[in-house]
């Protein structure tokens, strides 16, 4: 009977081969779970917030945009008021526009009066003469049109002079306190 | 001696087996460091993405903020130059319905607007003329109302009227309130 040989050798170069293949998968095994995956979760962890401050910029530039619109419709439906809190306070181009109310208008000096809410306010001793209190009050109107914040205060007072009215008055001007609106005297007349 | 008849063939370290495995894992770990290098990459992007997200944001921030602010003060303004010229609209009514108080047969000569009160000089034919045609309508305006005479010469009589009211600028607020 034949005596069957079942035992089989492997080659060294083989065992050489097994051995590196074996070292390069733990290899790749080590790099993966150590290395690749923590970064891949670090990579992942930052897209999300990556994509969450995207958002957030989204959500500021859309609420910018219409903080702008509503500055710009507010700046569009006030552009005399704000520009007239801009204006520095004329003497002689306020009297050039309120003559026409006046048999005579004189503004005495110009005093730097204490600051109300946040606002520069000068205040002008006004004199005249008028025809008729029609007059006076064709003035009130046109001050809330004039080139300035304009609000007439009291005293106001009234006195016959003939044929005429004198009237005195203290009017206060109210400026943008950054204003460089001087206190120094400015005395005219118009006639 | 020869012990063989056949040529022998060169041997290389490098056998068919060994470059495929090579090759194998020359591709494996050729695809994980592009793939982490990738990784790599794009997280160094996106911090410096954030980063500039961040100066961003702080940016627009600071504008709306600023936007605030010049909205805020042209409200203020907008408040109060409408107080303002409501103070001159109801300043110009005051007078209007001073001058209309007084009756035809009294005459003024000077009148005073104070703050929280009024000074009236005038002529009158008599005392219940002005009584009854100036004072009893000043007295239901005002909360004190003095009156003084002293004869003119042409036999009427010269008076000065004084009224205050205890709440300043009340004449105001309700002709603020008859506007409204």
């Amino acid at each position: 009977m034949k005596k069957i040989n079942l035992s089989f050798t492997i080659s060294r170069q083989y065992i050489y081969l097994s051995l590196l293949s074996l070292f390069l998968l733990i290899f790749v095994f080590v790099f993966s779970f150590a290395v690749l995956i923590p970064e891949g979760k670090e990579y992942r962890k930052n897209r999300i917030e990556y994509k969450k401050e995207l958002k957030e910029l989204r959500r500021f530039e859309e609420f910018e945009m219409q903080t702008a619109q509503t500055l710009k419709e507010l700046q569009s439906k006030n552009r005399h008021i704000i520009s007239a809190f801009d204006t520095i306070f004329n003497p002689e181009r306020f009297e050039k526009e309120h003559k026409k109310y006046f048999s005579s208008l004189t503004l005495s000096a110009i005093k730097n009066s204490a600051k109300e809410d946040g606002f520069a306010v000068y205040e002008v001793n006004t004199s005249s003469k008028i025809n008729s209190p029609v007059s006076f009050y064709d003035f009130l109107d046109a001050l809330n049109k004039s080139s300035w914040i304009v609000g007439v205060n009291f005293p106001i007072e009234f006195k016959r002079d003939g044929e005429l009215i004198h009237s005195s008055f203290t009017m206060k001007v109210y400026a943008n306190a950054k204003d460089s609106n001087t206190s120094k005297a400015s005395t005219s007349e118009a006639k | 001696m020869k012990y063989s008849y056949i040529k022998p063939r060169q041997k290389s370290a490098l056998t068919f087996e060994v470059k495929l495995l090579f090759s194998f894992f020359g591709m494996t770990l050729m695809m994980l460091f592009l793939t982490y290098g990738f990784l790599l990459y794009k997280d160094y992007t996106f911090v410096s993405d954030k980063e500039e997200i961040s100066a961003k944001i702080e940016m627009t921030d600071k504008n709306i903020e600023e936007m605030k602010d010049a909205i805020a003060y042209i409200e203020k303004q907008k408040l109060l130059s409408q107080k303002i010229y409501t103070q001159n609209t109801v300043l110009k009514d005051s007078i209007t319905n001073l001058f209309d108080l007084v009756p035809e047969r009294i005459t003024l000569s000077e009148a005073k607007l104070l703050k929280n009160g009024l000074i009236l000089y005038g002529i009158t034919p008599n005392k219940d003329v002005y009584n009854f045609m100036l004072q009893a309508p000043l007295r239901s305006i005002f909360h004190k109302t003095y009156s003084s005479f002293y004869p003119a010469q042409n036999g009427w009589l010269r008076f000065v009227s004084t009224n205050y009211m205890d709440k300043e600028e009340e004449i105001l607020e309700e002709n603020v309130d008859e506007k409204d």
